[in-house]
């Protein structure tokens, strides 16, 4: 479904350019859990920024569903975000401004698909919100608004959720509800790239990609996958 | 939900933050308004001064004068011609009036259009003091003073009365029911006049045919003032007709000076306008300068828009909604603003003017308001449009 061909990123021209990725090149399938993993610095978050059409490439091509995404226009962008790939920040982004339901609803807002309510309703249910729809962000706590961003990047039914980091900022327990929450979307057979330094949140992964200096040095096949 | 429930919301939020961008919206729709508001109380003014000169047309007597002299020697002045108008050209007067007026609004109706008001003016003595009496039509004299309050007693009811003008009457030391002497016959003081600021105040008013048989002047008059009652009405074309066709008589319009104040406050206005055009753009500019702040502070929150799916049109039209929500709330404090800065002003500039505020002044404020809004907004929208989706997931 995701192809990865010979990605470079190189930020910077001669002597004082910097290589944050060095021709990658992996697969990802439709339904597949994939963990990023990697020290700071070794382009983790460029790569997945790249796959995201955040970043240029310098080198390399990007096929999502057949379709190359790495040369893409401004408003074909656009529409790859509203349907075809979304994301889950470490930091939630949410609106502050709207209450639960209103971030869950805000990208069908922008793709002028209305009358979806009570899907985003359901997916605010799903994820144990269903009594705060109404709670703005700053009335929720760090796990919950992140179950809220989960909520959004899934209303619009993407090909594949890119989650930077998502546990992040939680602590132990909450980190490891939003981590099960990725297993059972996983289990439904949703396609994720995770990227995260933590080894527990890539237990989660079916494969684990080890990124260093902008190479991949493993790609783990996971045994033990926590589910 | 939709974008501008999105943006109400955020604005919602910000409510200071958009409160102030708004304040060079009002500050400059409050100029214009209260400039327009101001110029129109002026206008308004000048038109009841005009009313004061009452006639639009004053015939009078074709008279030369010669100034004669002998070096810087001054030997005084000689009057060539009569010094009065035949009462018998008044019916020819009024049909040439009528006539143009007709002619000039497509009238074919009968009867009389113009308020022709004939005036005599004598000079005479009221207990020992030397007085002028003005003869009139009561009834035309009234439909061009339209002014003239009777303060004490009543205005004409018959023959033998006299209506004395305020100030004539504290000196002379009358009263209503006094009698006074017109020459051989005894005349009542029927009313005193409110004081009007016009010369009017000196005089004493007398029915026209009783002051003629009194003085001996039967079929004379001074003066004839004429009321077109539309200010359409043609007249330097009935002036010029009088003119020419009717002899010993001069007809001026006194239209012209009206036509120069008129001019004058037009000029002002103008100016005024420009200056508050000036104040438009430096508003706009503090609008441009307030939401290119919001636009930095906001760069988090558009970047999620972005990353939502969010295209760069939307951005740039949640920013034209929320130049809207600041037009509309700047328009209406604009036009109260521009008001009350009008109501304070406006009688330093035009003295004793009563401003009213005017109601269709309102959309026009709050069309201007919404424009300067809009059209400031564009750059910084056009510069949130450039903030990527995020440069990266961290810095977001």
């Amino acid at each position: 479904m995701l192809e990865i061909k010979g990605v470079t990123k190189i930020y910077g021209q001669g002597a004082s350019s910097v290589t944050a990725l060095n021709n990658v090149s992996f697969r990802v399938e439709k339904g597949e859990f994939i963990a990023i993993m990697g020290p700071s610095g070794s382009g983790k978050s460029t790569l997945l920024n790249v796959i995201g059409g955040l970043d240029r490439l310098s080198r390399g091509e990007i096929i999502l569903d057949e379709q190359r995404i790495d040369n893409l226009g401004e408003d074909d962008l656009v529409s790859i975000r509203r349907g075809k790939i979304s994301y889950v920040f470490q930091q939630y982004h949410l609106l502050p401004s709207l209450t639960a339901l209103e971030n869950v609803l805000l990208p069908l807002t922008f793709c002028n698909a209305g009358g979806k309510q009570h899907r985003a309703l359901e997916l605010l249910e799903r994820m144990g919100l269903g009594k705060r729809a109404k709670h703005k962000p700053n009335q929720l706590s760090g796990g919950e608004q992140q179950r809220v961003a989960i909520a959004r990047a899934l209303v619009n039914e993407p090909l594949l959720t890119l989650a930077d980091e998502p546990t992040g900022n939680m602590d132990q327990k909450t980190g490891k509800e939003i981590l099960d929450l990725f297993s059972q979307l996983n289990n439904e057979g949703r396609s994720i790239i995770m990227v995260t330094h933590n080894r527990e949140a890539a237990e989660r992964a079916q494969k684990i990609i080890v990124l260093e200096d902008g190479r991949i040095v493993d790609q783990i096949q996971n045994q033990r996958r926590v589910l | 939900m939709k974008l501008y429930q999105v943006v109400l919301k955020d604005v919602l939020r910000r409510k200071k933050r958009v409160l102030y961008a708004t304040l060079g919206v009002v500050i400059a729709t409050m100029t214009v308004v209260g400039i327009l508001t101001i110029a129109l109380a002026g206008q308004a003014r000048i038109y009841n001064q005009l009313e004061k000169y009452g006639a639009n047309l004053s015939v009078i007597p074709a008279t030369k004068s010669l100034n004669t002299g002998l070096g810087d020697l001054t030997l005084g002045t000689v009057t060539v011609g009569e010094n009065y108008i035949a009462e018998d050209k008044l019916p020819q007067i009024r049909q040439i009036t009528d006539g143009e007026i007709k002619k000039a609004l497509k009238i074919d109706k009968e009867g009389n259009i113009a308020t022709i008001a004939p005036q005599l003016l004598v000079q005479a003595n009221v207990k020992g003091t030397s007085v002028i009496f003005v003869g009139i039509d009561p009834e035309e004299e009234l439909n061009i003073k339209t002014w003239w309050q009777v303060g004490k007693g009543n205005y004409f009811d018959g023959l033998e009365q006299v209506v004395v003008g305020s100030i004539a009457a504290e000196l002379l030391n009358l009263n209503v029911k006094d009698t006074i002497a017109l020459n051989q016959s005894k005349v009542t003081v029927v009313g005193i006049l409110d004081e009007s600021g016009s010369n009017d105040d000196y005089q004493i008013f007398v029915p026209l045919s009783l002051l003629q048989t009194s003085f001996d002047k039967e079929g004379l008059i001074s003066t004839i003032d004429i009321r077109a009652l539309c200010t359409a009405c043609p007249v330097e074309i009935i002036s010029d007709a009088i003119n020419k066709e009717i002899p010993g008589v001069r007809a001026v319009a006194v239209k012209q000076v009206a036509a120069t104040e008129m001019g004058m406050l037009d000029k002002i206005s103008k100016f005024m306008l420009a200056l508050g055009g000036i104040t438009l753009v430096v508003g706009g500019f503090g609008v441009v300068n307030t939401l290119m702040t919001s636009v930095h502070e906001r760069i988090k929150d558009i970047g999620i828009m972005r990353a939502v799916g969010a295209s760069r049109n939307q951005i740039i039209k949640a920013f034209i909604y929320e130049a809207i929500i600041i037009g509309v709330i700047g328009g209406i404090l604009g036009y109260g603003a521009g008001t009350l800065l009008a109501y304070i002003i406006g009688p330093l500039i035009f003295e004793g003017t009563s401003v009213s505020f005017v109601p269709r002044y309102l959309p026009i404020s709050l069309a201007l308001a919404i424009f300067i809004a809009v059209i400031a907004t564009l750059y910084p929208a056009f510069h949130a449009t450039k903030i990527k989706v995020a440069d990266s997931f961290r810095s977001l």
